[in-house]
This record gives C-alpha cells, sequence and structure tokens, in this order.
C-alpha cells in the first residue's frame, strides 16, 4: 500500500491519467449495456493499433521539445503506398517499403531540423505540404484500391478475443520504444535535448543524433499507422488522415508530456492514447456524429493546457515567493548581526 | 561503432555544407523555370489572366496578412484559421438568412471572430505553445460550427445586401481584389507608422527586451491573434457573399489547389520571406507571396498539371524558403 502511494506521489501526471482513463470508461460502462463487452473491448484495441502509434509518435517528438506536424502526411503516403503495391509486390514487400520510406523521410527531417537549427514546427510544416504533394504524385491523384481482400482479413483476424496481428505488432512496438528510451544512452538523450537542451549541448551531446533518432522513430510510427489503416480498409487516400494529428496530441498531453519536453513516457502515451479510445468508441456507441468527437477533443486539449499552463504559472509564483522570503530572510540575519556588532551608546 | 557514426555525420555534414551554395543554386534555377514558363504558357502574360491571378490570390492573401502580425511578434502561427473562418462563415450566413441585413451579420461575425482570436489570444500570451492551443481550438470551433448549422448548407436568397463583396466589381477591378490592395496598404502603414507596429517587431526581435522595456507577449498575443482571426472571417464573409451559401467544410476541403487553407495561408507567410521565427519581414512580403502562389500555380494550370505537382511545387517553395532563411541566418544570429 505504502509503495502505491510513493508511486502516485511520485507520478503525479501519470496517475492523474490512469485515473482519468479509468473515470472515462466506467462513465460508458455504466451508461451503456453493451460497452464493456468483449466485441467493444476488440474494437477498442483495433483503434489503438493506430491512434496508439501517432500518439507514441508525438510523445517521443513532444519529449524532445520538438512537435511534428507532417505525421498525418506521412501516415497518407505510406497508406498510399502499401496499398498501390500490395498487388504487386505482395504485402510483404509493400508494408517494407513504405515504412522505409517513411522512416527515411523522417530521418531526413531530423537531420535537417538539427543541421539547420530550425524549429521543427517551421520544417515540418513545409513537409506537410511536400509530402501531400508526393502522396497525390503515388496515388495519381486517385482513391487507390487492394483487389486482393485476403490482407485484410489476416490483420484484423481476432486472436485472444481482444487482439488482432495489427494490435500485437503495436504493442510490441510500444515495449521495443518503452525500453529504448529508459535503457539505452540514445535513448537518455532524447530526454536531455528536450528537458535542457543547451545542458545537453554543453555536456557534450551532439544534437544530431538524437534528433534524426526521434524523427526516424515518427516517421516509423506514422508509416507503420498509415499501413494498417490502409491495409486494414483496403483503401488509402493522398488527401486523408488529417484528423490523426489532433487526436495524437490529445494522447500525448493526456499522457503527461510537457510541451517544454524532457518529460513524459510510452506508458503515459499508451494510458493517454486508451483514454483517447475509450471517448472515441463510448461517443460512437451514443450516436455521436463525428464532428461532436472533434469538438469534446479540441475541448479535452484545451483543459489539458490551461492546467499546465496553470500549474506552471503557479510553479513560477511559488518559487518567486520563495526566493524573495530568502532575501528577506538573509536581510533580517544580516540586520540582527549589524546590531549585535553596533556598541550601544 | 561510434567510430562509424562520427565518421558518417562529419561526412554528411561537409556534404550539407557544400549543399548551401547548390540550395541558392536551386532557388536561381527554380526562378528560370518560374520564367521560362511563364514565357510559354498560352495566355498567361494578358491582363485578363493578370486579373485572376491577384483575384486569387485575394483570399489567401487577406488571410496571411492577419497571419504575418502572429507570425512577426514571434508567435509562429495559428491552425486554427480555416476553422475560424468556418464558424465565421456559419454565423454569417445563419445572420444574413435569418433577415438580419448585412451590417449587423458583418458585425456579428466580426465580434465573434474577435472572441475566439482574443480566447487563444489570452492562452498563448499566459504562455500556452500557440501551436498545441491553436490545434486544441481549431477542433472547438470546427465542433461548433457544425453543431451550430447542423452540418447543413446554409443558404441566403439573391439578391442580398452583401452581393457587392462578393461579386460588385469597381473600375473594371473586382471588390475582392480591392479589398485586399486597401488591407496589404493599411496593415504595412500600421506595422511601419504606428507604436503598436513598431511594438510587434520589438517583441518579435527580442522577447526579453520587449519585456524590459515594459512590452509583455501577453498584450501582444491577444492583439495579434485576434487580428488574424478578425481577417481570417473577413475572407469567410467574403467567400459566403459570393456563394450567397455556407457550410462548415467549404475550407477544409479542395479549397484551392491543395487540400487545406491552413497551410496554404501559412505557405504564403513562409514563401513571402518572412522570418518565422518573428521580429523580420512585412506584410507586403505576405501579400507578394500570396500572388507569387497564385501566378506560380496558374501557370501550372495553364501548362495543363494536375493537383499533385501543384501541391508538391508549393511544398517545395516552402521548404526552399527556409532553407534559405536558416542558411542565410546562419552565424549571424545566436541559436535560440
Amino acid at each position: 500500500m505504502d509503495k502505491i502511494k510513493n508511486w502516485i506521489v511520485k507520478k503525479p501526471d501519470l496517475s492523474f491519467a490512469i485515473l482519468l482513463a479509468i473515470c472515462v470508461y466506467s462513465y460508458f460502462a455504466f451508461t451503456n449495456d453493451f460497452f464493456a463487452t468483449q466485441r467493444t473491448g476488440y474494437a477498442i484495441m483495433e483503434r489503438f493499433a493506430v491512434l496508439g502509434l501517432v500518439g507514441l509518435a508525438l510523445t517521443l517528438c513532444i519529449i524532445a521539445g520538438e512537435i511534428d506536424l507532417s505525421i498525418g502526411s506521412n501516415a497518407a503516403l505510406a497508406a498510399v503506398i502499401v496499398v498501390r503495391f500490395t498487388d504487386s509486390l505482395g504485402a510483404v514487400t509493400a508494408l517494407l517499403l513504405a515504412i522505409s520510406v517513411s522512416t527515411l523521410i523522417g530521418a531526413i527531417q531530423g537531420y535537417f531540423i538539427a543541421y539547420l537549427r530550425v524549429r521543427a514546427i517551421v520544417l515540418t510544416v513545409g513537409t506537410l505540404m511536400l509530402l501531400r504533394g508526393v502522396a497525390l504524385f503515388a496515388a495519381e491523384e486517385k482513391t487507390v484500391m487492394l483487389t486482393d481482400f485476403r490482407v485484410p482479413d489476416f490483420i484484423s483476424m481476432k486472436v485472444l478475443t481482444f487482439f488482432s496481428p495489427a494490435s500485437l505488432l503495436v504493442i510490441a512496438m510500444f515495449i521495443v520504444v518503452g525500453l529504448f528510451m529508459s535503457f539505452t544512452r540514445y535513448g537518455r538523450e532524447i530526454y536531455a535535448i528536450g528537458g535542457a537542451r543547451k545542458e545537453a549541448t554543453a555536456a557534450g551531446i551532439d544534437i544530431k543524433r538524437p534528433m534524426i533518432i526521434v524523427f526516424a522513430i515518427s516517421g516509423l510510427c506514422a508509416g507503420l499507422g498509415g499501413c494498417i489503416i490502409g491495409l486494414r480498409s483496403g483503401t488509402a487516400q493522398a488527401l486523408g488522415l488529417q484528423y490523426l494529428l489532433l487526436a495524437g496530441t490529445v494522447a500525448a498531453f493526456i499522457g503527461g508530456v510537457s510541451i517544454l519536453g524532457g518529460k513524459g513516457g510510452v506508458f503515459g502515451a499508451a494510458i493517454g492514447t486508451l483514454t483517447v479510445n475509450f471517448l472515441n468508441t463510448g461517443l460512437v456507441f451514443n450516436v455521436t456524429p463525428a464532428f461532436m468527437i472533434q469538438l469534446y477533443l479540441g475541448i479535452l486539449l484545451m483543459i489539458v493546457i490551461m492546467f499546465q499552463t496553470g500549474s506552471r504559472l503557479f510553479e513560477d509564483s511559488q518559487r518567486r515567493r520563495q526566493l524573495l522570503s530568502d532575501v528577506d530572510l538573509r536581510r533580517l540575519d544580516l540586520l540582527i548581526r549589524k546590531q549585535k556588532y553596533q556598541k550601544p551608546p | 561503432m561510434s567510430n562509424i557514426s562520427s565518421y558518417f555525420s562529419s561526412k554528411i555534414d561537409s556534404l550539407a555544407d557544400n549543399y548551401s551554395a547548390l540550395v541558392l543554386g536551386l532557388v536561381v534555377l527554380f526562378f528560370a523555370v518560374f520564367i521560362f514558363g511563364m514565357v510559354t504558357a498560352p495566355n498567361f502574360l494578358t491582363y485578363f489572366n493578370l486579373k485572376t491571378i491577384v483575384r486569387d490570390a485575394a483570399l489567401v492573401g487577406i488571410m496571411a496578412i492577419g497571419l504575418t502580425f502572429v507570425t512577426l511578434s514571434g508567435n509562429f502561427f495559428l491552425l486554427s484559421l480555416k476553422e475560424t473562418a468556418a464558424l465565421a462563415i456559419i454565423a454569417f450566413a445563419t445572420s444574413m438568412s435569418a433577415g438580419y441585413g448585412f451590417e449587423i451579420s458583418f458585425l456579428f461575425t466580426i465580434v465573434i471572430a474577435m472572441l475566439t482570436g482574443s480566447a487563444q489570444g489570452v492562452l498563448i500570451g499566459l504562455g500556452g505553445n500557440p501551436i498545441v492551443v491553436t490545434l486544441g481550438a481549431a477542433g472547438l470551433l470546427y465542433g461548433l460550427g457544425a453543431y451550430w448549422s447542423d452540418n447543413l448548407v446554409v443558404s441566403f436568397r439573391r439578391p442580398h445586401g452583401a452581393e457587392w463583396l462578393g461579386t460588385g466589381s469597381f473600375l473594371g477591378l473586382p471588390n475582392i481584389t480591392i479589398a485586399f490592395i486597401l488591407i496589404a496598404i493599411a496593415a504595412e502603414l500600421t506595422l511601419r507608422f504606428t507604436n503598436f507596429g513598431r511594438q510587434v517587431y520589438l517583441i518579435g526581435a527580442n522577447r526579453a527586451a520587449g519585456r524590459a522595456t515594459g512590452h509583455e507577449n501577453f498584450g501582444m498575443a491577444i492583439k495579434t491573434c485576434t487580428i488574424a482571426s478578425v481577417c481570417a472571417a473577413f475572407v469567410a464573409i467574403a467567400f459566403s457573399a459570393q456563394v450567397s451559401s455556407a457550410q462548415v467544410n467549404y475550407f477544409s476541403s479542395e479549397f484551392g489547389s491543395s487540400g487545406d487553407m491552413t497551410i496554404m495561408v501559412i505557405a504564403t507567410v513562409m514563401v513571402g520571406g518572412n522570418s518565422i521565427m518573428g521580429g523580420y519581414g512585412s506584410t507586403i512580403r505576405s501579400s507578394l507571396g500570396a500572388v507569387f502562389i497564385s501566378s506560380v500555380d496558374n501557370m501550372m494550370v495553364l501548362h495543363g498539371f494536375n493537383s499533385g505537382p501543384r501541391v508538391l511545387a508549393v511544398g517545395l517553395m516552402i521548404v526552399f524558403s527556409i532553407m534559405v532563411f536558416a542558411l542565410v541566418r546562419r552565424g549571424s544570429r545566436s541559436q535560440e
């Protein structure tokens, strides 16, 4: 029991995220008879497969103190490539091709961000447009479609009642990235350049390597997410998947990242994504139109932002007060000393 | 392992250093291709086509002028422009179809835009990241617009009081073009000759110096976000006056050459040559950027290109502008 209490005190953001996830789940479970069933669990895990990847990608970027706006375009490009080439090259080759293209794009972005010393939002807003153009090119401005539907059947096949090959792959990915972030030097470097970039540079970290790694993982996640969407539905559009950015950002922020960087983790990303998924699925159960879901997501993000900004302002004022009182104490100390040494007249 | 990686990274670095010359060369090449295409495109250099280009540039250009204030003041950009426009177009059309007349509908829409803009400005001014705040606001505003209109088309009957703005013309120029030119001049004069304009540059160029001289970003963020939102609302009104109807997704799908109006506006600001970090640039640059993008687009249409290459061209222009800026700035300004 004490252990749990310590853990909560040590990680308030994460425990808040878990509490929020439980609240959302139990709200829908109590108000809807069909929510807490095996089939819904499977549906939630299927959503998790895509959104989890995007949430993971954005979490890593925000930990590094940057944000990747081109994630939707990258995913759309991967979806177009995988759907277009599955028939001619076979699913596995097409998948590898799409994922390597998107990873390479991510790595190139990361390199240029570090080399040009621009903020990621500046460069990625350009690549957002550029990749849309490339995707339109690759799709020849049409909606590309699969003809062979064995692949969609395979990747959404039920395994162990809750999972499908797609979601199992994503869970494995989460575990690998989580281990990478916490137990390797490269992962710690990513935290370092996010939380304290100047100090990290002063300590001898070359900013290029962590930046390339972060954006390569981000591209990999986006590409894999796009491939899963494309293969599952059997179609892909070059201008689609714009909604991923908002949903992924909400997931990352609920998972406890800070916009200043250096905070948060892979486990938080998973919890944040699950919360968004519970909300999404529950609202769909209650026959909510798609734009209302966007509205709720927007409200959720605004609340989280207000909470973070408010807590930062509060912390700042506390620190200032502490500083002032320290100064006061010292001044008092000096006064007392002076009086001691002054001889009475 | 580390030897190999350092070897490769130094190799890539020397390659990239040579690239700075290459990038500049590519920009020159791009302009050469542009001029070649301009001369060879059928009917490109006619008065009628030039009018079309400026008219096409007007809607994106007005939004870009508004956004330039935000960018110059160092608050990057707003991702909620098209959603603000979506809410505004619904507000305007609903009010017009209820029979309130042009003036009242116009004021009503502008007031709504001011409210949404200043609300975002408060959050940004308090220290929220502009991108994340406006990303959330985008979802919120779009949802509100869709909820208000039930996701249906709101139309109002001709003749109505707004026709002069949408389809009228003065001295052979469409009124929307004239509005674009007037707004561009007014914005430039504001930036150059008023206290407010100089404060925008000060806070954008050096936030610490701004704070030290008593110009906090809090008020500036509110003011600039309000300006950007009002410009977006004005574009929405002009567009709605033109088609006499409104739907919440008018600005989201297939507007112009690319899929996304907001990104198009940001592209315009960047291609015009404004520093995205703030403090350097002008609204005239953004207006010229809008005309430039529109003329490239027009030229490619006349040459018979599909939307893919056109979007690609705009994307390349943005990335080039970022690279040229970063390379020119290198060494002259310390890293942030």
